[in-house]
């Protein structure tokens, strides 16, 4: 008989080892990618849902105690703020003039303000 | 005085939450301390609009379904992204494409902006002045149509009845 | 963990542009997030996850002066 508290064990487990390696792919993503923009894209999907993951394992491991419930504030909050962060960088890139990579085929945002 | 007790609701869950102890004499605590920090910052919070509780009860099935959406949509979105980052040798291309919403709201537009950052491949960068026009920012363009029409279909749908 | 860092660090040195460093140090800050959230753990003290969720928002607001401060020259 498997008791309901191994099975949390497992799956606490396994958020945890595929948080930390999302975390690892984002920062990978972070080096090999060739703009500001394709960076953005790492660090707010993977590297957000990677520190998502480990939040959420903590949680099931130490059940709703002072610390499960402060990691998965800590977790939302990430997840809430991520995209506003990335929105409000690329927004400031584009105007302050950084262009995007050689391998970029369109760009219909340069028409829309006034340097 | 009734959007003063409405509002506090949140921010007293939020400060349970904070604090890492969920009992009444917290949340109590945080409901008496929450006026405190509206009233400085009053302009925030939009003391026009009607409150209607009834109304927002009823929003919340389409709300839990909008986000079982969003949590499947943003698994794909990592695979997708970790895919592209794992690949030995990067060839994409990126760009910027214009998408226009129907939102009306500020709420409404903040929500599929943040949903369209969260999604496969794809970064909001701007809104545009008349609120009709977001500029996206693809990781990998191969049908632009395409994808115009899928974040009109999919997603917008379900923000539109969960928020609007 | 500290393989994660070291990415962010040679994107912060070598970034040719200003917000590629700033896009390094908010995902330094995430991942220093997440470090602290597993020491946290191992060590069964609550105080660490009080330092995350503090170091969570400054991040956050940091990154928000800096853009702003880039778009258009002035902070407020």
């Amino acid at each position: 008989m498997i008791g309901i508290g191994f099975v949390l064990d497992i799956l606490s487990n396994i958020f945890l080892i595929v948080g930390l390696f999302f975390v690892f792919l984002g920062m990978l993503g972070l080096i090999r990618l060739p703009d500001v923009y394709n960076r953005l894209h790492t660090t707010t999907k993977i590297g957000t849902l990677g520190a998502f993951g480990v939040m959420l394992s903590i949680l099931l491991k130490v059940g709703f105690s002072a610390m499960g419930l402060k990691a998965i504030t800590i977790g939302l909050f990430l997840l809430l703020t991520a995209p506003v962060a990335a929105h409000m960088i690329a927004r400031a890139a584009h105007r302050h003039g950084v262009d995007l990579c050689d391998e970029s085929i369109i760009d219909e945002y340069c028409d829309s303000y006034d340097k | 005085m009734k959007q003063y007790i409405v509002y506090s609701i949140p921010l007293a869950i939020l400060w349970c939450f904070v604090n890492g102890d969920i009992s009444i004499v917290n949340f109590t605590f945080g409901l008496v301390m929450s006026p405190v920090v509206i009233k400085p910052f009053k302009s925030l919070y939009n003391f026009e609009a009607e409150v209607s509780i009834r109304n927002d009860i009823r929003r919340i099935p389409k709300q839990l379904r909008y986000l079982a959406v969003l949590a499947i949509e943003i698994t794909k979105a990592n695979i997708m992204v970790a895919k592209i980052v794992l690949r030995p040798r990067i060839n994409i291309n990126p760009g910027i494409i214009t998408v226009p919403i129907r939102a009306k709201t500020d709420v409404g537009i903040t929500a599929i902006a943040n949903t369209i950052s969260l999604t496969p491949g794809t970064l909001t960068i701007d809104v545009a002045d008349d609120k009709s026009v977001l500029y996206v920012h693809l990781i990998d363009i191969h049908d632009r149509e395409e994808i115009r029409a899928s974040i009109r279909d999919d997603l917008e749908e379900y923000v539109l009845e969960a928020l609007e | 963990m500290v393989f994660s860092i070291i990415p962010c660090v040679y994107r912060i040195i070598k970034g040719p542009t200003i917000p590629d460093r700033v896009v390094a140090l908010d995902a330094m800050t995430l991942v220093i997030v997440a470090t602290l959230g597993v020491y946290s753990f191992i060590q069964e003290s609550v105080f660490f996850m009080d330092v995350a969720l503090v170091l969570s928002i400054i991040a956050f607001v940091g990154t928000v002066t800096i853009s702003k401060y880039l778009d258009e020259g002035v902070v407020f």
